[in-house]
């Protein structure tokens, strides 16, 4: 899935883009260590943290996107992380809950 | 289509480990790890999705009054929890899955007529 | 049915969990004379004078204003007060002397009284009473160090507050003895009144929450409505959380008054430098360790604010912050 795809299911804004990303997976989680021990590579990050630690666990498993729930802001610092690691960056009103629905054909399972 | 705690249970392939089914059928999804986030929403019986096993989140989840709780990936429960779970009276299911996958399951069985 | 087996942890050794909570109302316990002479100590003048909505008059006022005032307002004093610098006071002899002698529409500056006795705002209020038992006034007007007019202290503000502290102090030796939990809430039942006082210690994310959960049974039990009920329980939860997290300890009260549930956090410090900071969405200083328990997301006092029916918060750097929220348990 591309990231502009992905960002019109979320009804989203892409705050820091990655026009390479191809996003084949999804992992909801607001547990930054949970998303270490957890999280799979080339996954979309679905999560409530919006904070610059999120942009170093997400280079660390291998995100290539974070989804940031909730229309939560993003603080300046995390941007430019974000952009300096090449991670794509969407924004989205929807909850956690709403945004892993809205982007289920990423199951595994439903494949 | 009404989703009972049982239903919960089956659909995430997981188990009741305290608790009991209080008759309340789920009115909201909360997947959320922050409990100060889950503080902010106002639903009646919200069925809380967490990756967080500690007795804090049933002290949460009986704050906002929560219909159960749903810990993820298999994590291994805390006996405190379980227990706070058991005082409180709140369902407490494990379940092996990812909470993404969780959504999407519950969503699916919400979605059928 | 799968087969999935669900891991449990045994608890930890010395964590029952009931027992943390008797623990804890026993902690801080002192003998009770010290109680009173410590608070005396600890509690100073502006913690217990009227600053808001002090009656005044200018210098120019007649008595006769003065006299309506003080009759109004059921007081046996006016402090004579221009932009901060107090001049005189008003007090009830002058106004009948001034009814004797017929002079009652005379300005006050040509008959208040002018050698005054003050007290200063930052004063232990052992010696705030020490005054009262050495001069005849009913009443002290209050300065600050630059000598502005700051406030107004009488023998009942300071009887109030006494009664206050102690009530608090008592509550907490009573710890959570259950008596008041199942006052029966009827429409009518205006003297219900109980007080339950909670340590909160710093960092002990373990027991953060015992006492928000405890006064959502308190007030379950007491058959108060259940959306009210869940406010009262948020914004207990989200204070508690932050004593627990941002200060050094403080202590969570409870007060079930009648129709009016009151909660107030009062922390022993920092302080909170900028309020309006700290109330906004998803504010915080809380570390990562923090959140990594679910913590800190910085929402705690914006959503406390948003629960209750009133909300007050008072901070001083580096002494402590103070939170109070109210809420109306009758429905309108």
């Amino acid at each position: 899935m591309l990231l502009t795809e992905l960002a019109e299911k979320i009804g989203g804004t892409i705050v820091v883009d990655n026009p390479s990303a191809n996003i084949t997976a999804a992992y909801t989680s607001d547990l930054l260590s949970d998303v270490m021990g957890h999280c799979g590579e080339e996954s979309a990050l679905i999560t409530i943290q919006n904070h610059l630690n999120a942009i170093a666990v997400a280079t660390l498993v291998g995100n290539e996107a974070i989804v940031l729930c909730h229309s939560r802001p993003v603080p300046d610092d995390m941007k430019a992380a974000a952009t300096r690691e090449g991670i794509a960056l969407v924004t989205t009103p929807l909850s956690q809950f709403a945004a892993s629905v809205a982007l289920q054909e990423l199951n595994p399972s439903q494949k | 289509m009404t989703m009972m705690i049982e239903d919960v249970v089956k659909t995430l392939d997981g188990k009741l480990v305290a608790g009991a089914d209080t008759g309340r059928a789920v009115g909201a999804v909360v997947a959320n790890d922050l409990m100060s986030d889950v503080l902010l929403d106002d639903s009646d019986d919200i069925l809380l999705l967490t990756s967080l096993a500690s007795d804090q989140v049933i002290r949460t989840a009986n704050i906002i009054g929560a219909m159960g709780v749903v810990v993820h990936n298999g994590k291994p429960l805390p006996e405190a929890m379980c227990q706070a779970a058991n005082n409180f009276g709140i369902p407490l299911v494990s379940t092996p899955l990812a909470k993404y996958q969780s959504c999407v399951r519950i969503h699916e069985f919400l979605s059928r007529e | 049915m799968n087969d999935y087996q669900p891991t449990i942890l045994p608890a930890d050794a010395g964590q029952k969990d009931d027992d943390i909570m008797a623990a804890h109302s026993l902690t801080g316990t002192k003998e009770s004379p010290l109680v009173i002479l410590e608070m005396l100590q600890r509690l100073r003048v502006r913690d217990v004078m009227k600053a808001d909505g002090v009656v005044s008059v200018v210098r120019s006022d007649t008595l006769h204003f003065a006299q309506n005032l003080m009759k109004r307002n059921s007081i046996s004093g006016v402090p004579v007060l221009e932009e901060g610098r107090l001049f005189g006071i008003v007090s009830v002899n002058i106004i009948i002397k001034a009814l004797e002698g017929g002079y009652i529409q005379d300005p006050c500056h040509k008959h208040m009284s002018t050698s005054l006795v003050f007290l200063e705002e930052g004063m232990p209020l052992a010696l705030a009473i020490k005054y009262f038992q050495n001069y005849t006034f009913g009443r002290f007007p209050v300065l600050d160090k630059d000598r502005k007019f700051v406030g107004i202290v009488s023998q009942r503000d300071i009887m109030r507050a006494i009664l206050k502290e102690l009530a608090e102090e008592l509550a907490r030796y009573e710890g959570k003895k259950p008596a008041a939990a199942t006052v029966p809430f009827g429409e009518v039942s205006t003297s219900a009144y109980t007080m339950q006082q909670y340590p909160v210690v710093h960092n002990d994310l373990q027991n953060a929450g015992r006492a928000a959960n405890e006064i959502k049974r308190l007030l379950a039990g007491a058959g108060v409505d259940k959306k009210i009920v869940r406010r009262i329980a948020v914004a207990a939860y989200e204070l508690e959380i932050n004593i627990a997290i941002h200060s050094v300890g403080g202590t969570l009260t409870f007060i079930l008054d009648g129709q009016k549930v009151t909660i107030i956090a009062r922390d022993r410090g920092p302080g909170i430098a900028d309020i309006e900071w700290a109330l906004r969405d998803g504010t915080s200083t809380a570390n990562d360790w923090v959140r990594s328990m679910g913590f800190g997301a910085g929402m705690g006092l914006a959503n406390s604010k948003r629960v209750s029916d009133k909300f007050e918060i008072k901070s001083v750097v580096p002494s402590g912050t103070t939170v109070l929220c109210e809420f109306n348990l009758k429905k309108d």
